[in-house]
This record gives C-alpha cells, structure tokens and sequence, in this order.
C-alpha cells in the first residue's frame, strides 16, 4: 500500500516541486530583465536622451508580470530595453551631428 | 585622388567645426538670416507673432481673437497676486523695479552663481526670500505673475547679454545643442520643426518659425484652455516627439532660453500671448 502510495505521490510531488521551479525561474527571469532594463533606462536619462515612454513601459510590464502574463511582461521589457539603446545611439550620433544643422 | 578626398573631407569637417565654434552675434546674425530668407515677405519685426507673421488665415483668425485677448484674465490675476502682500508685508515691487517691467533684463547669466536667472525663477526667488511657498512654474498663478509683467514690459527690446566668461559661453553652447539635436523616438530636433520645417502643416496646424518665439509668453493656448509659460511649451514639444521632458526651470531648459531669447535680440517683448 505504501508502495502503491510512493508511486502516486512522489512524481506528482516532483511534478509540482518542479512547476513550481519554472514559476519561480520565470519571475527571476523577469526581475533580472527589468532591473537590466531600467538601469538601461537612467543611462539614457543620465544623458538627457531617456524617451517619454520608457518608463511607462516598464510600469506596464511589471503590471503584466503581477497578473501572471510573464510572455507579454518580457516582450515589454524587450521593448523598453531596445528604445533605451536606441536612445543611447542617438545621443551619441546626436553629440556630433546636431553641428551640421546650425545655420551659416 | 586619394589625397583630394582626404583634404576635402578636412575641408568640410574643419567648415562644420568654425561654424559650430561661431560667436554668438555670428550665429544670431545665421539666424536670423536664415528666416528672412526662408519667409521673406514677413517683415522682420513681425517674426514676435510667431505663425501669424507666416500664416495669413491664421493670423486673420488671431486677429480677431486679439479683440478679446484669452489672456487679459490672466494679466488682471497676475496684477492681484502682484499687489497683494507677502506675510511680511512686503510685495513682489520689493524684488523687481518698474512696477514689473523687467521682463526685458530676463534670462541672464549670472555670474556669481554660474546659471542662468529666468524672470520666472526670480519670481519664485522673491517669494521664497520674503517667507512665500514658491509657485510651480508652468501655469497657474506663476504664469499670471509673469503675464502681468510681460505686458507691463511690452515693447522693450530683447537684448540677452553673454558675458565674457568661459561658464557662460558654455551654457549657450549647451542651450545650442539642445535646440539642434534630434530626440526622442521621432527623432525630432527643436530646429527641424521649427527651422527647416517652419511652414508647413502638422496635421491641421502650420509650424511656427523659431525665430521670435520666445517674445511672447507666457501664453494662452487653446489646447491647453489657459495659460502657460515658455517652459511649459518647452516640456510640450520634447512630448511631442516623444522624449521624456525636462522640468520646468531646470537648468537645460534656462539654458535653452538663454540661446533662444539671444537668438531674438533686437527684436520686441509683446507677451502674453494668445495661440492655437
């Protein structure tokens, strides 16, 4: 009997142990994307360049993650990250460039 | 071959260079060149109207706005909160001469503390130095006060002065920047609107040339259903093109007026002003 009940009780227990796992796996996933994210977003702001949606952006992934949407809290994240970069490449294009459109 | 490129290519670079490294006055003189060219049958005084010095059914339109000015409210509230007395019985006469009419010694470098004083940062200096909260500064009684003094301050000449002093000259050259570099997620600069692309249409309204913008705030806008002052008009261009704005009164949007209003010199203070 108590074999019969090992059978049954211990893979599910390894099963939910392991969902468990991923579940928490994902979160951490997210937490070291955001912070990654964010910390990409004051490099633009330490330079002027941070761009009006950023911030927003990240507010709405952290508010996908909390209602469990981690696909979309990423693709969020993603989204935010990218336009930090892009802003990063724009100040620095920017630091020369805006030289040529000064009037003579 | 290889030579002529690589000179040329030192040829233009180094024409960037001393254009970039212009003086002021050069760069005023390239300013305001470039926008009698660009509309060369609005006279150059007339700039101080903005889109109305370029826009014929527009200015027909704030023509007939100007017979009831939206912002005489805001000239008479500004009046009131400039009478009226601070706890300690002192008023705002106390910290500016000319019953008000200062508006033409604003901005300017100061020296001593290496920044640039807008009128509306003095007005908060008063009252926080006579025990007052200090106001914000986009809208509200902060662009009453400041309507009431631009209109007590019609018609004197813009003459922003950059001293002899390396901090000076490096806070233009930082309000310059700012006004050519493109940001944002549009990818926008002050200029490409209002330079290259003053003229033509956003959607249903025409851009307005740079040029004399900064003469005639604060203003009231329509959009906005009241007044605001030149920063917050600052703030609203960066949203447009989808860059995070600064606040109101930092020191790059000072320093952005500091270039702007020197830019203007030689032309009139006619705010407040009434816009789309």
């Amino acid at each position: 009997m108590l074999k019969k009940i090992s059978k049954i009780f211990i893979p599910a227990i390894a099963v939910l142990s392991l969902s468990g796992c991923a579940s928490l796996s994902a979160s951490e996933e997210f937490t070291a994307a955001w912070d990654a994210a964010d910390a990409a977003r004051k490099d633009a702001a330490a330079v002027g360049y941070e761009w009006r949606d950023t911030g927003k952006i990240l507010g709405k992934a952290k508010a996908a993650a909390d209602e469990g949407d981690m696909e979309n809290a990423m693709k969020l994240v993603a989204k935010a990250q990218e336009q930090s970069a892009d802003a990063m490449v724009q100040q620095k294009r920017e630091s020369e460039l805006w030289k040529t459109r000064v009037p003579q | 071959m290889k030579k002529v490129i690589v000179t040329l290519v030192a040829l233009m670079t180094a024409t960037v260079w001393i254009g970039t490294q212009a003086s002021p006055e050069t760069d005023r003189a390239a300013f305001e060149k470039f926008f009698t060219q660009k509309f060369p049958n609005t006279p150059t005084a007339d700039f101080v109207n903005g889109v109305y010095s370029i826009h014929a059914p527009s200015r027909a339109q704030w023509e007939e706005i100007e017979e009831f000015p939206p912002y005489e409210l805001s000239i008479d509230a500004g009046k009131t909160e400039w009478n009226k007395a601070f706890a300690n019985g002192k008023t705002y006469a106390d910290c500016f001469e000319n019953e008000g009419a200062v508006r033409g010694s604003y901005p300017y470098w100061d020296s001593d503390r290496k920044e640039v004083i807008t009128l509306e940062l003095a007005v908060n200096e008063c009252r926080t130095a006579n025990g007052e909260e200090p106001l914000k500064y986009s809208k509200g009684k902060m662009a009453d006060i400041s309507a009431y003094m631009s209109y007590q301050s019609r018609g004197q000449e813009i003459n922003v002065v950059i001293p002899d002093d390396a901090d000076a000259m490096a806070a233009y050259d930082r309000g310059k920047e700012f006004f050519y570099s493109k940001r944002g997620q549009l990818n926008f600069s002050c200029f490409d609107c209002h330079g290259g692309g003053a003229g033509s249409m956003v959607r249903a309204d025409t851009l307005s040339p740079a040029y004399g913008h900064t003469s005639h705030f604060p203003v009231y806008r329509s959009k906005w259903g009241g007044m605001g002052t030149l920063h917050r008009r600052f703030g609203g261009c960066n949203k447009q093109v989808r860059a995070k704005p600064f606040k109101s009164q930092s020191p790059i949007y000072r320093e952005l007026e500091y270039f702007l209003t020197y830019m203007n010199n030689g032309l009139v203070y006619n705010g407040p002003g009434a816009r789309k």
